[in-house]
């Protein structure tokens, strides 16, 4: 690895706006005062069949002011990095924190916040930013041309780039530089029978992921597209499942989304508050059930983290400035709930003494709030194949890749779809079915956890865009996991009605 | 960043005749907003934010190549030009290239109140002090966002196409739950102009809702009769009309596809009272001006008494199918009935008053086969009264099958803006044997 992300921004001038910002803050009244600096490049590159549907880059460089004044957040952003619009947003940040003295009930306090000084740059050894757009091009035409080869009647790939570099910088004295990069290679394969009217598709398993173009060459999505037309065709032609409590084992290609919405979501702090009760949602986790709700059974454990190679919450800090080392921490252990998620000015509300690192603004221009770090399912210790799962079922299915996705506003009952379902019979995995979607109780279901593959078949997957937050922020976040065995669980056939 | 018609049409005209391709195309949008969100009665975040963003377009021998910066600095323009032509050169012939379109002539916009885009955050402090004034009186907590801003979008091409809109938005969302926390209640509302915001209505309607002790009724999942709120109402038809592409339905990969090619435009597929209009000059949700590619918005009719009038299609896939092109709506209105909410109310023997929808999500494009969860204020109707809140639950739907059982529909109001950014006027509306699958502790 090297490090072909170096910080490319003038150094100097983010940090002479920073302590030019800083320093007007603190002398208009601000108690405290951060500001994130930098820019967002973006690279989104679409094909569909013989064509190159849309190849656009695009960058957003500014910033975001956030003052403390009297107990009271004021917050502005903008898309320039020049001294007169640092100047305008102390005037404007300063007045909305006095603005809204009047309804704040509860004044935000802060736990202390220690002074750092760093650099944390993603380690990749290729910038997708330097990679010639003809290449890119190609690549992508290559894996379209190989799923209509292998049958697909329409194929559409995209690969998607991030780069985020920052300067985090607060009144206490932190500047924080980051750089940070992300890829998505996508595919979808679609077979049609326009005699009956009936078409299937089938998305990609290639996970999105902290790296650089060195993943897009190693991540197999070329492979991929001919098994994925040859799944949509055989998709047109399997019988519907059949209904009922079943046993599932479920690959982590769609376990990962599962883990997200009905954990990485449940065990957000901000939604625990309410804070987010108006939109996201709440929680069905309680600050009362920290060390004692018994989430899932004993097998299940599931830590956060930025520190995965590949994760694309990985980075040295979080929006707040707090160090990662603190983002590293057991949310459910062996089955017990041990911690939520925070950002800054939460902890103290359920009696702890800091941050655990978990915030995150979508740009600098966005005010910092609660979003996930990496946050995973740990392996069995014991030597565990997926076909050891698959061996202790008598009449179940194997759900693999995501599909259609929803869960209730505290993170209770959800409905999960999925790219492929396989029953399995007395042991052996069996046909294809179709229109297949499993359902439950969060509690319940992870209660229902009784067989877990070993490290050998961890696998990281994760999304480039997870919701939260008024306006709405899109966070990227991954999540690891391996495949999971759980017991009667409810499979439905939502096309025929069936519950 | 907020910018006048001129000022967008003199920084796309420089950069129109700075450009060395066959044809660009320049889009520019931005604006200025504010928001503040309380929780528990008191403040939590707040934002100002000011954005602008221009994507030039170049198209080189049928070759395009596309940049966007968020900046208005010549340099960073100037540069974005000279890439957006860099790459065209290096990317394959466009099959579905079409030249950028020349001029056209747009309806006015009814979107735009100046005091409205430029109010500052006191204004939503007060809202928001309304809000919670409301929700001590009726001892419930309230949480919720309020909003105000203005944007433009304007869009300029090499073949001498201008084109731009405004708007102003002010948006305010309550959720209120009980103190024991095992209820609540929503309201919510868009607007352009911020004295037509009925932000005491809003704190009303989901106090009221949320006002309840009893616990709430754990009734069978099943198929009930349900009457829709009008929040509910948009949502739905958000899906119908996102689904209403005329591409995939003649490619026989949409419910609109007929066996054996072709698409279902004309069919009688919905019940007779629903009707799906967009108009730039509608009442109640006004329609942009111009859609995607610069076509120019106008009065139009997507479902016609439940038969499927208009489907969205691109300015290529007209071309090659010889047919319209039409931009999709995302501001639209499902048109109204003669029920009031309180006749449908009495005329239900047992069945489900739903205030809103959440987390929905296509499960199959074939069938319009939709699932969701009900949310803040879902009430059982028996004997044609609302008797108790219920728990939520899901519903695995079809949109084909549901707006096929319109028993009633209500007065069409303007309705909360949402996430879609569109604005969408509906009705309440009642339909029969809605499918309920299973249950939900979420409150």
């Amino acid at each position: 690895m090297t490090l072909a992300s170096a910080f490319r921004l003038n150094r100097g001038l983010l940090l002479d706006l920073a302590d030019l910002a800083l320093t007007l803050a603190q002398r208009g009244g601000a108690n405290y005062s951060d500001i994130r600096l930098g820019e967002t490049r973006r690279e989104s590159i679409q094909a569909r069949e013989d064509r190159l549907r849309d190849f656009s880059e695009s960058s957003e460089r500014g910033f975001g002011l956030r003052v403390l004044v009297d107990g009271c957040w004021g917050f502005y952003g903008a898309p320039r990095l020049e001294e007169s619009s640092i100047r305008e947003a102390v005037r404007q940040a300063l007045d909305n924190a006095r603005a809204v003295k009047p309804i704040q009930a509860q004044s935000i306090v802060l736990e202390e916040l220690r002074p750092v000084e760093s650099e944390w740059l993603m380690p990749m050894d290729v910038d997708p930013f330097d990679v010639p757009a003809d290449s890119k091009a190609d690549w992508l035409l290559a894996v379209t041309a190989a799923a209509l080869e292998s049958g697909a009647d329409y194929a559409s790939a995209s690969l998607s780039f991030a780069k985020e570099e920052r300067l985090f910088a607060n009144s206490h004295g932190s500047r924080i530089f980051q750089s940070r990069t992300r890829t998505h290679p996508q595919l979808d394969a679609t077979v049609v029978d326009k005699a009956t009217g009936r078409f299937s598709s089938r998305e990609s398993l290639t996970p999105a992921r902290g790296a650089g173009w060195d993943y897009v060459l190693s991540c197999g999505l070329l492979a991929e597209a001919k098994r994925a037309a040859e799944d949509a065709r055989r998709k047109l032609d399997a019988k519907p499942v059949a209904p009922g409590e079943r046993d599932i084992v479920i690959d982590p290609t769609n376990l990962w989304l599962t883990i997200h919405e009905t954990v990485g979501h449940s065990t957000e702090l901000d939604r625990a508050l309410g804070w987010e009760a108006n939109f996201a949602g709440t929680s069905f986790v309680k600050p009362e059930m920290l060390g004692r709700l018994r989430f899932g059974s004993e097998l299940m454990t599931i830590v956060a983290d930025r520190s995965q190679q590949g994760g694309l919450s990985t980075l040295g800090f979080d929006d707040d400035g707090v160090s990662s080392q603190f983002a590293s921490f057991p949310i459910v252990e062996h089955g017990v709930f041990q911690n939520y998620q925070m950002a800054l000015g939460q902890a103290h509300l359920i009696g702890l003494p800091r941050s655990n690192g978990c915030a995150y603004a979508d740009s600098p221009a966005s005010f910092p709030i609660q979003r996930m770090p990496n946050i995973s399912l740990q392996p069995n210790p014991s030597p565990t194949s997926l076909n050891d799962l698959i061996a202790d079922v008598e009449d179940g299915l194997y759900v693999v890749g995501a599909g259609s996705w929803s869960i209730d506003q505290q993170r209770d009952n959800f409905q999960f779809g999925g790219q492929l379902f396989y029953e399995i019979k007395n042991g052996q995995l069996g046909e294809l079915v179709r229109d297949a979607a499993y359902q439950g109780r969060t509690v319940a279901f992870w209660n229902a956890l009784d067989g877990l593959g070993d490290a050998s078949t961890y696998h990281l997957a994760g999304t480039f865009g997870c919701g939260k937050g008024e306006p709405v922020q899109s966070a990227p976040v991954s999540h690891g996991a391996v495949p999971a065995r759980f017991r009667k669980v409810m499979v439905l056939n939502p096309e025929q009605g069936e519950a | 960043m907020f910018l006048s018609a001129s000022d967008a049409k003199s920084i796309a005209d420089r950069l129109l005749t700075l450009s060395e391709a066959d044809a660009c195309v320049i889009e520019l949008n931005g604006g200025d907003e504010r928001s503040l969100r309380f929780a528990r009665g008191g403040a939590t975040t707040n934002m100002a934010t000011s954005e602008v963003n221009l994507r030039v377009t170049s198209y080189v021998g049928r070759r395009k190549g596309s940049v966007a910066v968020a900046s208005l600095a010549e340099e960073d323009l100037d540069s974005a030009l000279r890439r957006s032509e860099e790459i065209a050169r290096l990317l394959p012939v466009d099959p579905e290239y079409i030249e950028p379109l020349g001029p056209r002539n747009y309806p006015p916009t009814l979107r735009y109140d100046e005091a409205t885009g430029v109010q500052g955050l006191e204004a939503l402090a007060s809202a928001a002090s309304t809000v919670i004034a409301e929700s001590a009186a009726r001892d419930v907590h309230a949480f919720g966002c309020g909003s105000s801003g203005r944007r433009f979008a304007a869009l300029a091409t090499s073949a001498g196409l201008f084109a731009y809109d405004r708007r102003s938005d002010t948006d305010i969302s309550v959720t209120a739950r009980n103190r024991a926390d095992s209820w609540s209640g929503w309201g919510g509302a868009s607007e352009f102009r911020s004295s037509n915001l009925d932000v005491a209505g809003v704190a009303r309607r989901a106090t009221e809702k949320a006002a309840h002790d009893a616990p709430p009724l754990d009734i069978e999942p099943a198929r009930y009769c349900v009457i829709f709120e009008p929040a509910a109402t948009a949502e739905l038809a958000r899906w119908l009309m996102w689904m209403m592409g005329s591409r995939p339905a003649d490619e026989g990969r949409s419910f609109f596809s007929k066996p054996g090619g072709g698409a279902k435009q004309g069919e009688a597929l919905f019940d007779p009272k629903l009707t799906i209009r967009s108009d730039p000059e509608d009442r109640l949700a006004p329609e942009e001006s111009f859609g995607y590619e610069g076509v120019p918005q106008s009065k139009r009719t997507w479902v016609d008494k439940g038969v499927v009038a208009s489907l969205y299609r691109s300015r290529f896939w007209a071309r090659k199918t010889d047919a319209e092109a039409i931009p999709f709506a995302s501001n639209f209105t499902v048109e109204g009935g003669a029920t009031p909410i309180e006749e449908m109310i009495r005329a239900t023997k047992r069945g489900l008053l739903v205030t809103r929808l959440w987390y929905t999500n296509m499960l199959d494009p074939r069938s319009l086969l939709l699932t969701g969860l009900t949310r803040d204020g879902n009430f059982l109707i028996e004997n044609g009264r609302v008797t108790s809140p219920v728990f939520n639950m899901r519903f695995n739907e079809s949109l084909a099958a549901l707006f096929s059982r319109i028993e009633a529909v209500g007065p069409t109001v303007r309705t909360w803006r949402a996430m879609s950014g569109g604005v969408v006027a509906a009705p309440p509306l009642m339909v029969s044997n809605f499918n309920f699958s299973s249950r939900s502790s979420g409150i």
